[in-house]
């Protein structure tokens, strides 16, 4: 993951070394592709930033490199786990510590990667190893209201949208597939994918604006909400 | 002496047997309580609330003790046990003492089964640990019903399609039971008919008939005709936001059955219930629910039947530490008996205002109105059929416990 980009001042300083990117555009003539800042910022059905999307991008042309594999830890904190959405490459580990005084029963059936990890107090457990992408969701079979995602990915850049509602990467120039994803959002990932051409320009923007509004967040204060 | 020394090692059995449990809970539930009422079941009387105008004064909300503990990985026992500080058979009692399988939700799928005794997937309010509500001290017409006279002593399934664990909105449930040892449900509707309370009958517990001595002679949870009842219901749920149940109860009673040791009689009820429950993100919950039933008795094949309904509508909005609920009730039990022994119509207003500083500490003030007209206080106590009882109550409850932080 990258630090969003601030557009505005890369202009400007790209604009006042014209004359060196061209010099060296011209020694590079010939190198299969040379970096460019990709920006895209996703927007709400009503036009708003959106925050916390994940954003990937696969690259269409040349076979580009695969992501290399991330240890990450996703925690039960509070009978919630922490952070409740991670995005990791194809061939990550990913560890659930529990710093819950409770037990937690951490399962899965999405496609992507079924599982069952019971975590009792102070006992560790090894890490869950996700060899396939596509979107795990996670729950725990104690407390019914837990609920956790794991985006696993094959794309070569990834990364979620920032507080401004925007994700930015340097990029090898060329085509790409253009993919976001929220657990809030309606639309299939497939109904907002697009095509971007990272071209001759330094920069290359797409802006993605969802089609329908997002599902209420979970109720903040869950304390009384379970039932008989 | 002596007998307090032999408590002394069963005490430290059972203060080791909570300590080492996965879960466990202590409540204690003090109330201030001001009331005009008559003399409840619990008393002898018939009352529209809990406690009458000579209870009122300080009295025990509850005292309640539940325990949790997992047996391997997918099965867990749970024991709730409770003292109402009411004349009864035995000081403290359990409501409730389960057995539960969960094995992990499969493609798409959760599947719960419970065997023992517990509550059926009835009511929306009552959603606390101990089946108490988090709006209101009293429950409702219907839940106190409920509290009093039913439990599921058998085996119940719920069947779950995770749909908003597959990018859907909404989940959809089923639940099965089948049970004994109730066929005492519906005698209270006959004999005392619909009233608010927050006390549960315990497991082999009693209550009390319009002019039988205290607690005596009337037992909900026995079996006398040797017929499982069954119940089936529906869950639909939209994202945590709104909640739809439906469940069909019957407990298919014969109602000709009766145990001539202690003349009780076996009550043929059954009822449809449904009810909804909305909630949002800035603190508004709303909640309402109809029951519709019958129960029926036919001693000496004298068939006797008392249809019955009852409703609320409850809001409240929860500010940050701080609820305010409010809840209409309405009841009515019918009879086909000329004379209208056991006809009853009311309704009921209760305004609630909670204080919940932490986790262990809740302050509740509630207010309460029952305006009823009952056959059976006028026949059976010689008193106008017609009345109005208020009940105003300060909670004091402490929690303590594994799962309180």
């Amino acid at each position: 993951m990258r630090p969003p980009a601030r557009p505005g001042r890369e202009k400007s300083a790209l604009r006042a070394h014209a004359g060196l990117v061209a010099l060296l555009g011209a020694l590079a003539a010939g190198a299969a592709a040379h970096a460019a800042t990709l920006v895209i910022s996703v927007q709400t059905a009503d036009g708003r930033p959106l925050p916390g999307v994940v954003v990937t991008a696969h690259a269409l042309d040349a076979p580009a490199h695969k992501p290399a594999p991330i240890k990450a830890v996703m925690d039960q904190v509070n009978r919630a786990f922490e952070p409740d959405l991670l995005v990791i490459p194809v061939g990550s580990t990913v560890t659930f510590p529990n710093s819950d005084s409770v037990s937690h029963q951490i399962y899965s059936f999405s496609p992507a990667k079924r599982f069952q990890l019971p975590l009792y107090r102070g006992t560790p457990y090894p890490p869950v190893h996700f060899d396939q992408a596509g979107i795990v969701t996670l729950g725990c079979n104690i407390h019914d209201e837990m609920v956790g995602y794991l985006m696993v990915t094959d794309a070569p850049y990834y990364g979620r949208t920032s507080a401004v509602g925007a994700w930015s990467a340097d990029v090898a120039r060329g085509r790409y597939r253009i993919a976001i994803w929220h657990p809030r959002m309606r639309e299939s990932e497939e109904d907002l994918e697009r095509e971007l051409t990272v071209g001759e320009a330094d920069h290359a923007e797409l802006t993605l604006r969802l089609t329908k509004s997002l599902t209420p967040a979970p109720l903040a204060d869950r304390r009384h909400s379970w039932d008989y | 002496m002596r007998r307090a020394a032999r408590l002394v090692p069963l005490a430290w059995l059972a203060l080791g047997a909570i300590a080492r449990a996965d879960g466990w809970e202590l409540d204690l539930d003090g109330r201030l309580v001001s009331s005009d009422a008559y003399p409840s079941y619990t008393q002898g009387g018939i009352s529209g609330v809990r406690f009458s105008e000579d209870q009122s004064g300080l009295r025990l909300g509850r005292a309640r003790l539940a325990l949790t503990e997992s047996l391997g990985e997918l099965w867990t026992v749970h024991l709730d046990a409770s003292a109402w500080g009411d004349y009864d058979r035995v000081a403290a009692g359990l409501t409730e003492a389960f057995l539960q399988f969960r094995p992990y939700p499969f493609a798409g799928y959760r599947l719960r089964v419970k065997a023992g005794a517990f509550y059926p997937p009835v009511s929306l309010e009552n959603r606390s640990p101990g089946w108490e509500s988090p709006y209101t001290l009293s429950y409702s017409a219907i839940d106190s019903w409920l509290a009093i006279e039913l439990r599921t002593i058998g085996v119940e399934a719920q069947l779950d399609w995770l749909g908003t664990r597959q990018g859907h909105d909404f989940d959809l449930g089923a639940t099965a039971g089948v049970f004994g040892w109730n066929d005492g449900a519906g005698g209270f509707i006959a004999g005392d008919g619909f009233m608010l309370t927050d006390r549960q009958t315990p497991l082999g517990g009693r209550v009390g008939l319009p002019n039988d001595p205290v607690l005596m002679n009337f037992e909900p949870f026995r079996e006398l005709d040797g017929r499982a009842g069954v119940y089936g219901g529906l869950e639909l749920r939209w994202l945590d936001r709104v909640v739809i149940r439906a469940l069909r109860y019957d407990n298919r009673a014969d109602p000709t059955a009766i145990d001539y040791a202690t003349n009780a009689i076996a009550w043929e009820t059954s009822f449809d219930s449904v009810g909804l429950r909305a909630e949002s993100a800035d603190g508004w919950t709303a909640i309402a629910q109809g029951l519709k039933g019958r129960t029926a008795i036919a001693p000496g094949g004298f068939y006797l039947s008392w249809p019955f309904k009852a409703a609320y509508a409850l809001v409240a909005r929860q500010l940050g530490k701080h609820m305010l609920s409010l809840r209409y009730d309405r009841f009515e039990v019918d009879t086909s008996i000329a004379e209208g022994d056991g006809s009853q119509t009311g309704h009921a207003w209760t305004a609630a205002y909670s204080f919940t500083p932490d986790a262990h500490w809740r302050f509740t003030l509630e207010w309460l109105q029952v305006a009823s007209n009952s056959y059976f206080r006028s026949d059976a106590f010689g008193l106008p059929a017609l009345a109005t009882e208020t009940q105003l109550q300060l909670a004091v409850r402490y929690a303590l416990g594994s799962a309180v932080h």
